[in-house]
């Protein structure tokens, strides 16, 4: 691990970044006492236990952690996709565990941004209306839908290949499609789960850049769950899990 | 193309186009084997269904095939409200060069016959021959088709009930009017049966057919012929026509029971393949499914997919079934049925109802068959599927 991921390492469970300049950044998540069990049959296995955590707004954090330590149940907690066990969760302002199924679905789609490692793309879907299928939730017409899905895919660098099917893409474009899909209604936040975790170096390089640009240029906060101390030493923040603990 | 919720049905359908072009295929098969059933059905039943509503048919109260005596016609044309009676005998005749070949032979009153039964005509030329010939016939045209018969031609025929060779004349050939006539009748002159018979059996008919003025009255003027004859030597069971036909249903009415479970058994086997179809395409997508609910898609919007996507199936293979249904049925096996058993469908077409029943039903078991898969995708559990390989 490098000095520099180190020195960004924040306090411990509980505490709140700070910037280099001593002004406390705002928190877009909040966890407090956060748990979460699963049942196997009947015996319970804790994967976060009593987690507290703040995570700056506008920063570039990475999760890292060996294999089980919750860095996938954290992500999903606060990305809205479960539930915790016990626990509050505050996310761009808003309590998760106070809200409804329904309630989480809209707020998932106005707030969050997805990018996954297997890219989740529709193969059926042009890139062009990959990226449109989450306007479908909005009220915006279809010459609208595809004007801001054009935009996006400009940004991640595929406006030549918006008509182009999944499999007619390669690893590396594939992941700037899904990056375009997590983008396109404006979120407030983008989790990664993994991004580079299926991509040769370049492309992996080639993403981690254009998630430093979302985050610089567009000022997105980007919460990146990975394996790569490499994709790690790209973020601004970098947190580390073990067995349901951040250290 | 813009994206929309039905597009992204359609397109999942082709996905693995193979399979779904099986179902589709399987749907149409089922839905060609359901239209053909109730057709059959249906079309069984025609005769009934457009019996004349002013014909009245007397017969024996015993049973149909005991006769009565021929003085009843007398009777039965005095009562008020009948217009003109007619009566015919069952001959039973074959073809000795064809006898697999069934067909009505009717030895009928020649004189009334065709007025009682004005749905069939003869040309007056025809109808004066017969009335000269007393061993002259009148036949259908697909009777006539069917054995390369003509107007002129002789023919002989073997009795089974009154054996011995029947040698007729071709005097003519009646057009039918009416979709329940058959057109494969023999009819012939009773006055040539009954001098020819042995005179212990002459002078008796097989039922009488009156026709009245007024259709309302059929079940009353029925009951006054049956008054008449109650204290005569036999006794008389008239009804309308309708319920004459429909009591010759009574006796296959076994068969027709199965073949309508056969119908609905098939529809059955249809929802089961489709909804196998529908679900093996729901579980191949689940992760696909997650990554909607992930990015704010509703569980109701699930739904809609699978829910359409069996839909599409249904319309497409209720309307193929349809497209190969009118073809096989009325132009293939219903031109056949009707020149070879005139008898019992006389008009085989499928009904209108029958093609809007096969296509509502289609789309309707389709999308109760992806009601598993549905509910499925409705209660997708996000994080498991996401986490799900392949």
């Amino acid at each position: 691990m490098s000095d520099k991921i180190e020195e960004k390492a924040p306090a411990a469970a509980g505490g709140a970044y700070r910037a280099p300049q001593g002004e406390p950044a705002p928190s877009i998540v909040k966890l407090r006492g956060v748990r979460k069990t699963f049942w196997r049959g009947k015996e319970s296995v804790s994967v976060l236990d009593a987690l507290n955590l703040d995570v700056p707004e506008g920063g570039f954090q990475a999760l890292m952690g060996p294999s089980g330590s919750g860095k996938s149940t954290l992500l999903n907690l606060i990305a809205g996709l479960d539930r915790p066990t016990a626990g509050t969760i505050e996310v761009a302002g808003k309590d998760l565990t106070a809200l409804s199924d329904s309630g989480l679905a809209k707020w998932r789609s106005q707030t969050i941004g997805f990018i996954f490692q297997a890219y989740n793309l529709m193969p059926v879907l042009t890139a062009l209306q990959n990226v449109e299928l989450p306007l479908l939730l909005t009220k915006l017409g279809s010459a609208e839908r595809r004007k801001r899905a054009e935009t996006a895919l400009r940004i991640v660098g595929l406006e030549e290949r918006v008509h182009h099917f999944p499999r007619q893409l390669s690893g590396g474009q594939e992941q700037r499609v899904a990056i375009a899909r997590a983008i396109v209604n404006d979120p407030k936040i983008i989790v990664a789960d993994e991004p580079t975790g299926d991509l040769d170096r370049k492309s992996a390089d080639d993403i981690l850049t254009l998630l430093e640009k979302l985050n610089k240029e567009f000022k997105k906060t980007i919460f990146m769950v990975t394996h790569d101390p490499h994709a790690a030493e790209r973020a601004t923040l970098t947190y580390r899990l073990d067995k349901g603990a951040l250290l | 193309m813009s994206v929309s919720l039905p597009g992204l049905a359609a397109r999942n359908l082709l996905r693995n186009k193979f399979r779904t072009v099986l179902t589709v295929i399987g749907v149409a098969v089922a839905i060609l084997a359901f239209v053909l059933l109730r057709t059959v059905l249906a079309q069984w039943t025609a005769a009934a269904d457009y019996a004349a509503k002013d014909r009245i048919v007397t017969r024996n109260k015993v049973t149909f095939i005991m006769p009565l005596p021929r003085k009843y016609i007398d009777d039965v044309k005095n009562i008020p409200g009948i217009t003109g009676a007619t009566w015919c005998n069952w001959f039973g005749a074959k073809d000795p060069k064809n006898e697999h070949d069934f067909f009505g032979t009717l030895g009928c009153d020649h004189k009334s016959i065709f007025t009682v039964y004005s749905d069939a005509t003869i040309t007056p030329e025809e109808r004066d021959r017969w009335y000269a010939d007393k061993k002259g016939a009148i036949i259908g045209d697909l009777l006539a088709k069917r054995h390369g018969w003509k107007v002129g031609d002789t023919v002989t025929l073997t009795g089974t009930i009154f054996p011995g060779d029947w040698q007729f004349t071709i005097d003519g050939i009646y057009q039918p009017h009416s979709k329940a006539l058959d057109r494969s009748t023999f009819f012939f002159r009773w006055d040539y049966m009954n001098d020819s018979i042995p005179e212990r059996a002459r002078d008796n008919i097989g039922w009488i057919t009156a026709r009245v003025d007024n259709p309302t009255r059929t079940a009353d003027i029925s009951a006054q012929i049956d008054k008449i004859f109650d204290d005569r030597e036999v006794q008389t069971l008239s009804a309308s026509e309708r319920v004459f036909n429909t009591s010759f249903l009574a006796g296959i009415s076994a068969i027709l029971s199965a073949l309508d479970i056969v119908s609905i058994v098939i529809l059955g086997i249809m929802m089961l393949i489709l909804g196998n179809t529908i679900a093996m395409g729901v579980r191949e997508r689940t992760k696909e499914y997650g990554t909607l609910r992930a990015i704010g898609f509703l569980p109701g919007h699930l739904v809609f997919l699978v829910m359409a996507e069996a839909a599409f199936v249904g319309v497409v293979g209720g309307l193929l079934g349809l497209a190969i249904s009118y073809p096989i049925i009325e132009k293939g096996l219903g031109r056949f049925l009707e020149e070879n058993m005139g008898q019992f469908f006389p008009f085989f077409a499928i009904p209108p109802m029958v093609a809007v029943a096969a296509l509502g039903l289609a789309i309707l078991l389709a999308m109760t068959a992806s009601l598993p898969p549905a509910l499925r995708a409705f209660r997708l559990d996000i994080v498991s599927s996401l986490r799900r390989v392949g």
